[in-house]
């Protein structure tokens, strides 16, 4: 079945027709072309599809597209401001973070949520954020350090 | 030493952009999610294509119908092994020093007549939307004639075993044998008299192990889209290693003349060996065809694993070693019996090599079994072979040392291989740096600190790994735009920030800053033939490529500055984008005039290929800390220090980046990640669930300690990077566990149930 | 996938009527439902959505001093509410144990408890702490006991028509603590292999009062071990006692044998893990001064 959702994606409000068996990931992929979020297993075990929803840190690919109806979704595509990275992206190009990238969007965000709610957090606080966040070439060591800077460089 | 790798007496020039540690040229565009993959692009009319495979592990494939998908509205176009010419065995295509066996390749894309594994596919369908797409393949009817499965190698090997080709006799065993096998070929390294020494030896030790096949588990799944438009001319974008092989492939799966064929890489959400083979691309191109409209085919994460991408090869192997009365080795007999999956052709001869390389050893008696099995056919992940390999002789060899009594750093020492010593296939060794590692380990705080106390037994290990990479063929070309920049363009996938570090060399090389050099790798029609990112080759031999299309750049506008400076080319300096004549002080055109001047004179175009460049072997050894608990077999890894010899670091911090990743995912095989198949060869973890990859918080932060020994005759003396380090994972962590509890662990993965049953004294 | 209609109802009563009609499922989190019906494990017509229903997200204290937890509140929540965090830490920490971050921020603990899977981490501290299920339907409201609410792997007593609406916390016992521990290969992201969660209730003179110990994963449903929690009754707890009770726990589990883990490590899992809970347990009482 087709049917329309409006939701606001990186503040902008959005009405699309998709189909109603669309994911969050799907809809954001397919249907309004936020190809930044990254699908790497479709069951909410890698977190490549990580957005933030109402504020919070969910995998796209496990929410249903008419679940966002009404909410605000942030995507990669709406964390730097213009051309200015913000510093847990700074942070992750400066210390060797990114990669093959794959995971990198899912890594912003996760890391995001984290610092939005704990400023400064300890090494064991930065790895628990990212734990849902799978990342198969940097062995994580560079992107827990890319995390604490970017916290201290806001503090 | 000078930075072409020749002798010379001058001092070596400082060197500017090179070795300092470079954030990525491309990072921005990662962090920000703009860089493309191939899942993210879309094309007018697009369709998508999925993928029918086999339910079955060994079966004949007696009928396919394809009529009820092809009557669903929406379904755009079908295919089957009938819309692909049949390539007879043995029809190979170049690249690198082996080459590739179309049939293999496209018994992986599309099974003719017979299946060999759970997932190898036998039909794909193209439809309007994926949900139409996915409705299809149950609308495809397929009759089958089920064969038993041969699920493991101890059924393969056994002498009543179901036959999985019978066109597979053992090769390498004289006489030629009558019945066709599951083992498909017998392989010999010897020297001497290893069973006589090691009858004679004052110490020995001897370790049989299993590992389990494991996956390489890049987060990005195999995508690829095809368009062909109206003259038949095909274009793929692909998740490639290597656009050329893929071409070359693409080409001859479809019998498409290569004027007609394009293949596009684009970024790679890892690959680590995975995606130099085909797996869908064909498949799609075909699609297209027949439909003319572009087609998209995603794999999901459950075909990726189930059988639609090959894994790592698992094996069984035996090792025993012997050492004289000074703690001298004397002796290493090995026998490895690898699981090539369900087609033959995964030759156990550089994993024997590696295994036994780091040690001098008069007596040697390898001997490699290349098997089948009904699981996937198996690929290459980072350094085939090497870490199931060092996971058996690391642990033997520390065996030896405690049963010598001496130290295992010592009894490296004792035993390494030198510069010079002979290496396994019985050619000598070229410069090489283990000693330097040796000694730095020891005096390093990882092997000094003691350890510290915890809640369950703690030990340290110690392993060495060597791998010894491949050279192969990279061309690149250096055109120089209007304001003098020059622009890069490679046949060189980039898969470990070989973008960031080529335009390094080519900033260092005219003297530039590094923002005035871009860099692309280009589609394979418009670049010179590279082999693909694999091998630990892409740094070394591009290089050896960029300082010779430098060079030749440089020279063509040497030619240029000097007529319009009227002096000989020879009077000319050339330094930092500027030449200057020796003779007249202040006579000088800078490379923006010098183009700007000569635009109409034709473009400069600089040409380098690098092929046949010396090896330049890795070498790398690791200590790491455990603390074992010994009531549920949970073995937490406390530290983990990775040493290696890495040539020169082009760009430190990306070096440690490829070593820090690839330790992780040695970790991940030696404790988790293991294919777990039942009896009807159905993988029972097919998930990122049950398929344990590391998370952030099953791992330390990994030490990398970088040493530079340069590689003789090799542009800055770059050796490979990205495999060895994966080597050692497994034997380090073992003799961790074996130092920690007193026990070895003899499977791999070695998960907690099973540490546990070895702790027990079970299984 | 088939195809469904999406139902976002605006109360509870809205909810049961859109679960009568026919082939409905409830959608709290879709953490479990979402990837079971793109794999064809489950179908659905209608899915109805619960997360807008305030009454069935928010978590309330009771007079009386217990606590009401909504059934689509999310793990989250539930890890991060000051009462729960104070007052049942074994129920705070097990939400944490599920799934990443990103799962707890839309998994429901109804979500957890009515998807049935043996191995659900946030149930057995539930049934520790004889957690009540309140339960509406279109004849009206029911109350269970959350341990008995179990038929099997992925299935519940709740009819087709009935909605899980909040889980009832009984106000702890003074000299009372539970811990549940849970074993995986991974930190997290990952299924147990076995669970156990335990709560222990002493008298004055520091003897078990009573004791429950409910494991996880090694059974059709998560499972009480009676003869080991017997076992503790009247006892002082000693080590050896609670060697003993893990090792009877172990004896009482029905583990089955999967690619997460044999049957035989499952219940020596069980052993070692139903130890160390009772034995956390205790180093609390002792702390609050409950244990000389």
């Amino acid at each position: 079945m087709r049917m329309m959702i409006t939701c606001t994606v990186n503040g902008e409000e959005r009405t699309v027709l998709a189909d109603t068996r669309d994911t969050l990931l799907g809809f954001l992929r397919e249907r309004l072309g936020f190809t930044g979020t990254k699908e790497g297993c479709g069951n909410g075990n890698c977190g490549t599809c990580t957005v933030l929803m109402d504020g919070a840190a969910v995998n796209a690919c496990l929410v249903l597209a008419q679940e966002a109806s009404e909410s605000e979704i942030v995507t990669i595509e709406g964390i730097a401001d213009g051309d200015k990275l913000h510093p847990i992206q700074e942070a992750l190009v400066a210390h060797g973070g990114t990669q093959c990238g794959f995971c990198t969007p899912g890594i912003v965000i996760s890391a995001k949520a984290l610092l939005d709610s704990n400023p400064d957090p300890s090494e064991a606080e930065i790895r628990h954020a990212v734990a849902g966040n799978l990342c198969r070439c940097t062995g994580y060591g560079k992107i827990v350090e890319a995390i604490a800077a970017a916290a201290a460089q806001r503090r | 030493m000078d930075k072409l790798g020749r002798p010379s007496s001058d001092e070596a020039p400082r060197l500017e952009v090179l070795g300092k540690p470079l954030p990525r040229i491309d990072a921005r565009e990662r962090v920000t999610g703009e860089a493309v993959y191939p899942a993210d692009l879309m094309r007018p009319g697009m369709v998508q294509a999925k993928i029918k495979r086999s339910p079955h592990a060994h079966a004949i494939i007696k009928r396919i119908d394809t009529t009820r998908a092809d009557a669903l509205p929406g379904v755009v176009a079908t295919v089957t092994a009938a819309d692909f010419p049949e390539l007879p065995i043995g029809t190979m295509i170049p690249m690198g020093e082996t080459g590739y066996d179309m049939w293999m390749v496209a018994q992986i894309n599309m099974a003719r007549r017979k299946v060999h594994w759970v997932g190898q596919p036998i039909a794909a369908v193209a439809a309007v939307d994926p949900h139409v797409a996915e409705a299809a393949l149950a609308l495809i009817d397929v009759e089958y004639e089920l064969l038993p499965t041969v699920p493991h190698l101890g059924v393969a090997m056994a002498p009543d075993a179901p036959v999985l080709h019978e066109h597979v006799f053992t090769k390498g065993v004289e006489p030629r044998p009558r019945a066709p096998s599951n083992v498909c070929s017998r392989t010999v390294i010897s020297r001497g008299d290893a069973t006589g020494a090691l009858k004679n030896a004052t110490a020995t030790a001897s370790v049989s192990v299993a590992v389990d096949t494991a996956h390489q588990g890049y987060l990005e799944p195999q995508v690829v889209l095809a368009e062909v438009d109206a003259n038949g001319f095909a274009t793929v974008w692909a998740s490639t290693q290597g656009q050329f092989t893929t071409e070359l492939m693409v080409g001859r799966m479809l019998d498409l003349p290569l004027s007609k064929l394009k293949v596009v890489p684009l970024e790679i959400g890892g690959g680590f060996g995975g995606k130099i083979a085909i797996h869908g691309e064909a498949v799609a191109v075909r699609l297209a065809q027949k439909c003319r409209r572009p087609v998209k085919l995603v794999f999901t994460r459950e075909e990726v694993l189930q059988g639609g991408s090959g894994p790592a090869a698992g094996a069984l192997i035996d090792i025993a070693v012997g050492a004289d009365t000074d703690g001298k080795l004397t002796a290493i007999e090995g026998t490895y019996r690898v699981d090539a999956g369900g087609l033959p052709g995964m030759s156990p001869s550089l994993m024997m090599q590696a295994s036994a390389a780091l040690y001098q050893c008069p007596h040697l008696n390898l001997v490699g079994y290349d098997i089948v099995t009904n699981k996937p056919r198996t690929e290459a992940y980072r350094g085939p072979g090497g870490i199931q390999v060092a996971f058996a002789m690391e642990q033997a060899m520390d065996a030896l040392s405690q049963k010598l009594g001496v130290d295992p750093l010592e009894f490296r020492k004792r035993n390494a291989s030198v510069t010079g010593s002979t290496m396994p296939i019985g050619t000598p060794f070229p410069a090489i740096g283990l000693t330097t590692i040796l000694e730095c380990i020891g005096e390093h705080a990882c092997w000094r600190d003691p350890l510290p106390e915890g809640r369950f037994p703690r030990g340290r290990g110690l392993a060495l790994g060597y791998w010894r990479g491949t050279s192969m063929t990279s061309a690149a070309h250096i055109t120089i735009s209007g304001d003098g920049r020059p622009m890069i363009t490679m046949g060189a996938v980039d898969i470990s920030g070989t973008r960031t570090t080529m335009a390094q060399v080519v900033a260092e090389e005219f003297g530039l800053p590094l923002g005035d050099v871009h860099i692309q790798t280009a589609d394979s029609k418009s670049a010179g033939y590279s082999d693909p990112a694999a091998g630990s080759r892409v740094a070394r031999t591009t290089t050896a490529a960029l300082v010779e299309a430098s060079a030749d750049a440089l020279q063509q506008l040497r030619v240029r500055a000097a007529l319009r400076l009227q002096c000989s080319p020879a009077d000319l300096v050339y330094s930092s984008g500027r030449f200057s004549s020796r003779l007249a002080a202040g006579t000088s055109i800078t490379l923006a005039e010098l183009m700007q001047a000569t635009l109409t004179e034709g473009a400069i175009v600089g040409r380098g290929t690098s092929s046949n460049l010396p090896l330049g072997v890795e070498i790398g050894a690791h200590v790491c800390d455990v603390e074992v608990d010994t009531d549920t077999g949970q073995v937490t890894v406390l530290r983990y220090t990775a040493f290696q010899d890495v040539g020169l670091a082009l760009n430190p911090m990306a070096v440690e980046g490829q070593i820090e990743g690839s330790v992780v995912q040695g970790l991940g095989w030696a404790l988790t990640e293991g294919f777990d198949y039942d009896a009807d060869g159905r993988l029972r973890n097919a998930s990122l669930l049950d398929y344990r990859l590391p998370t952030a918080l099953d791992v330390p932060t990994i030490d990398a300690v970088i040493i530079e020994t340069p590689v003789p005759g090799v542009p800055y003396g770059v050796r490979g990077v990205g495999e060895v380090p994966i080597v050692p994972v497994a034997g380090a962590v073992a003799n961790a566990i074996a130092r920690a509890t007193g026990t070895r662990v003899w499977q791999m993965p070695m998960t907690p149930e099973r540490v546990l049953n070895a702790l027990r004294g079970r299984g | 996938m088939q195809d469904f209609e999406y139902h976002r109802p605006k109360s509870a009563a809205a909810a049961v009527e859109a679960l009568c009609s026919g082939e409905a499922r409830v959608l709290a989190g879709g953490t479990d439902l979402i990837p079971q019906l793109r794999e064809g494990r489950r179908l659905a017509r209608h899915l109805v959505d619960l997360k807008r229903i305030p009454e069935l997200t928010a978590i309330v204290a009771l007079p009386g001093g217990a606590i009401s937890i909504g059934a689509a509140a999310t793990l989250t929540s539930i890890a991060q509410h000051p009462s729960i965090a104070a007052h049942y830490p074994s129920i705070a920490q097990s939400a944490r144990l599920v799934g990443s971050l990103q799962v707890q921020n839309r998994a429901s603990l109804g979500g957890n408890i009515c998807n049935a899977a043996p191995s659900a981490d946030a149930v057995p501290p539930l049934i520790c702490h004889e957690a009540r299920a309140t339960i509406a339907g279109r004849s009206g409201q029911r109350e269970m006991a959350v341990g008995e609410l179990f038929r099997g792997p992925g299935r519940t007593l709740l009819e087709a028509d009935e909605l899980l609406t909040a889980i009832i916390l009984p106000p702890p016992p003074t000299r009372s603590a539970a811990r549940y521990l849970r074993f995986t290969p991974r930190r997290e992201m990952d299924i147990a292999i076995a669970g156990a969660g335990v709560w222990l209730s002493l008298d004055t003179r520091g003897s078990v009062a009573a004791a429950r110990i409910v494991l996880a994963s090694v059974g059709p449903t998560p499972m009480r071990a009676h003869a080991a929690e017997a076992a503790l009754l009247g006892e002082q707890p000693s080590k050896a006692l609670l060697i003993e009770a893990g090792r009877i726990a172990a004896g009482e589990s029905q583990p089955i044998s999967d690619t997460r883990g044999s049957a035989d490590y499952r219940r020596e899992l069980v052993s070692v893990l139903t130890k160390r809970a009772l034995s956390d347990c205790c180093v609390q009482l002792k702390a609050e001064g409950a244990i000389a």
